[in-house]
């Protein structure tokens, strides 16, 4: 079958892999229908996630058609809709029972990495590196769901593809940041990044009783988007202070809860971005903070902040001094995409929730590594390449 | 490949090589030092009535001890070898044990790349043997 493989850094490439076989009684195979580049990718792409091999099929937020199913299938039947979680969970285990499926204990082949790395190893993830498991991606005609009951949610027939393609993974970790992060009615919510996982934490913020979102980004598109799709406020942070901004919407208290959506390889217009690239480019430090750093600095006394956007390994300048002094909340996660996908499905159908405007381009896989391309430079007004298999 | 391709190449090398190493001193000395262990989420009759092969298999060369987790947390399996079981050997067991108590069968990895290149032969050489590394 044709996939898309990460041959080495900024290198991308569609090859004949073997079709996936089911090795589990658990698994299913997949016909995919619709995978979508993610701004997680990014981080492999550019080398930030040394964990790959060359021929790794990348791509994990994706939906399609079941195909085959293991004996140890129950929920699911070949011919069956179904959208994907990027987390692998087992369903089971004391982490899985207690809702925090992105840290299944029984899902990461490979927990030695990770052990090392962070002290303890997560789930498993579809085409994201060896270790978080060495899976094959779905940018790919079939992929192989292990434990296919649990990590596999079957899609309302009042949901299109292209919606439900979006609650494997940008709408429920959106959601996450907002619930997680304790938005509560009245609240001021900001939200750094208006790539897909920013906007749909910012609809999950006003959904859970947020007065006021304002999203924050310097691609006036992308923030034109997100105010076009859900009427929030948005903060050009090259053209605008983000500090001032922030406190003039909120009569000077700062927001209630700061999300981050941007990730490792935030970008900034001031001197620490320098300074953080330099730093990154001789390993001193691996991820760049610079906007879980501002959201820190700028959420209101006793708030809290969380961080979406994905960290591989140490930062510099945490500003643990605003964290401790001003009595903040941080936390930060993984998706826990199970526990949100079926009411996201739900709220996608009563019209509440739309995710479909986010898949700004739609290719064949053959195109791939021309979606990466537009996505990462960030050019044409992309927001997603979806590719349709 | 450009200068900052190369640095973040060296550093998982540099991260594969350490966990190379780490393991092949733990296989030296912790063979039977400390107690391993893992907690799993069913009941301590529950385990002990159905000890998966996985670890079952080790009976005469190993101590095993079951006992309640903390909260509601399960079961503790821990082990200590009494003889000459190789840490990792320990380490794959349990976690094999714990995934067929709970989820009722062990996720097989899927098969690896034909062509990983310098840097992913670097990976395999570590990810072949992971399920027995780590800090368990
Ligand atoms: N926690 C999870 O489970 C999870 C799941 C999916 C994605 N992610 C992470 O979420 C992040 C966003 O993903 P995405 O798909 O939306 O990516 P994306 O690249 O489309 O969007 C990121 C946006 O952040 C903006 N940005 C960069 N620097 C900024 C700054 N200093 N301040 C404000 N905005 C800034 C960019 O201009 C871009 O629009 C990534 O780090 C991704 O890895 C996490
Ligand atoms: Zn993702
Ligand atoms: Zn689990």
């Amino acid at each position: 079958m044709k996939a898309l493989c990460w041959e080495g850094i900024n290198d991308v490439r569609v090859q004949d892999v073997p079709d996936p076989q089911l090795l589990n009684d658990q698994d299913m195979i997949l016909k995919v229908r619709l995978s979508t580049v993610c701004g997680s990718d990014l981080h492999l792409l550019t080398g930030h996630i040394p964990f790959m091999q060359a021929g790794d099929v990348i791509g994990h937020e994706f939906m399609g058609e079941v195909v085959e199913v293991g004996s140890g299938v129950t929920k699911h039947r070949p011919g069956d809709r179904v959208v994907v979680c990027s987390f692998i969970v087992c369903g089971r285990c004391w982490y899985c029972r207690n809702e925090l499926y992105s840290l299944c204990d029984n899902t990461n082949t490979n927990p030695a990495i990770t052990q090392h790395l962070w002290g303890a190893d997560p789930g498993g993830i579809f085409g994201y590196s060896h270790a978080m498991g060495g899976f094959r991606g779905s940018h790919a005609e079939y992929v192989r769901v292990p434990f296919a009951d649990h990590t596999a949610i079957p899609i309302p027939e009042a949901v299109d593809d292209m919606s439900a393609l979006f609650a494997s993974d940008s709408a429920p970790t959106g959601w996450m940041g907002a619930d997680l992060g304790g938005v509560k009615q009245g609240d001021v919510v900001a939200v750094w990044g208006s790539g897909a996982v920013g906007q749909m934490a910012a609809r999950a913020a006003q959904l859970l009783g947020a007065e006021r979102v304002l999203v924050i980004d310097r691609f006036d598109y992308r923030l034109r988007q997100a105010e076009l799709a859900f009427g929030v406020e948005t903060i050009n942070y090259a053209e605008t202070s983000v500090g001032d901004a922030l406190l003039e919407a909120t009569g000077g208290r700062g927001p209630d809860v700061c999300i981050e959506a941007v990730g490792c390889e935030a970008h900034s217009t001031g001197p620490q971005y320098v300074y953080d690239q330099v730093k990154s480019k001789l390993k001193l430090e691996m991820d760049r903070p610079i906007a879980v750093r501002e959201a820190i600095y700028n959420c209101r006394k006793g708030g809290s902040v969380f961080v979406l956007g994905v960290f591989t390994g140490v930062v510099d300048k945490f500003p643990l001094g605003a964290l401790m002094n001003k009595g903040l909340t941080v936390r930060g996660a993984q998706q826990h995409g199970q526990r949100y996908i079926p009411m996201l499905l739900d709220r996608i159908a009563s019209g509440e929730l739309t995710t479909s405007h986010l898949a700004t381009h739609v290719m064949p896989l053959s195109e791939g590594a021309r979606g990466y391309e537009l996505f990462k430079k960030k050019e044409d007004d992309c927001l997603r390449s979806v590719f349709r298999l | 490949m450009n200068t900052a391709g190369k640095a973040l190449l060296a550093t998982g090398v540099a991260t594969a090589v350490a966990v190379a190493r780490r393991r092949r001193r733990a296989s030296h000395d912790d063979t039977s030092e400390r107690w391993l262990a893992v907690t799993v989420n069913r009941a301590p009759e529950e385990v002990q009535s159905s000890m998966p092969d996985d670890l079952a298999r080790w009976h005469d060369q190993v101590e095993i001890s079951v006992r309640p987790a903390t909260g509601d947390k399960g079961t503790e399996i821990r082990v200590k070898s009494t003889g000459e079981v190789p840490a990792h050997e320990l380490r794959l067991a349990l976690r094999r044990a714990k995934s067929v108590l709970e989820a009722g069968e062990v996720v097989r990895p899927d098969t690896a790349p034909t062509h990983p290149g310098p840097m992913g032969k670097a990976l395999q050489l570590v990810t072949n043997r992971a399920g027995g590394g780590g800090r368990l």
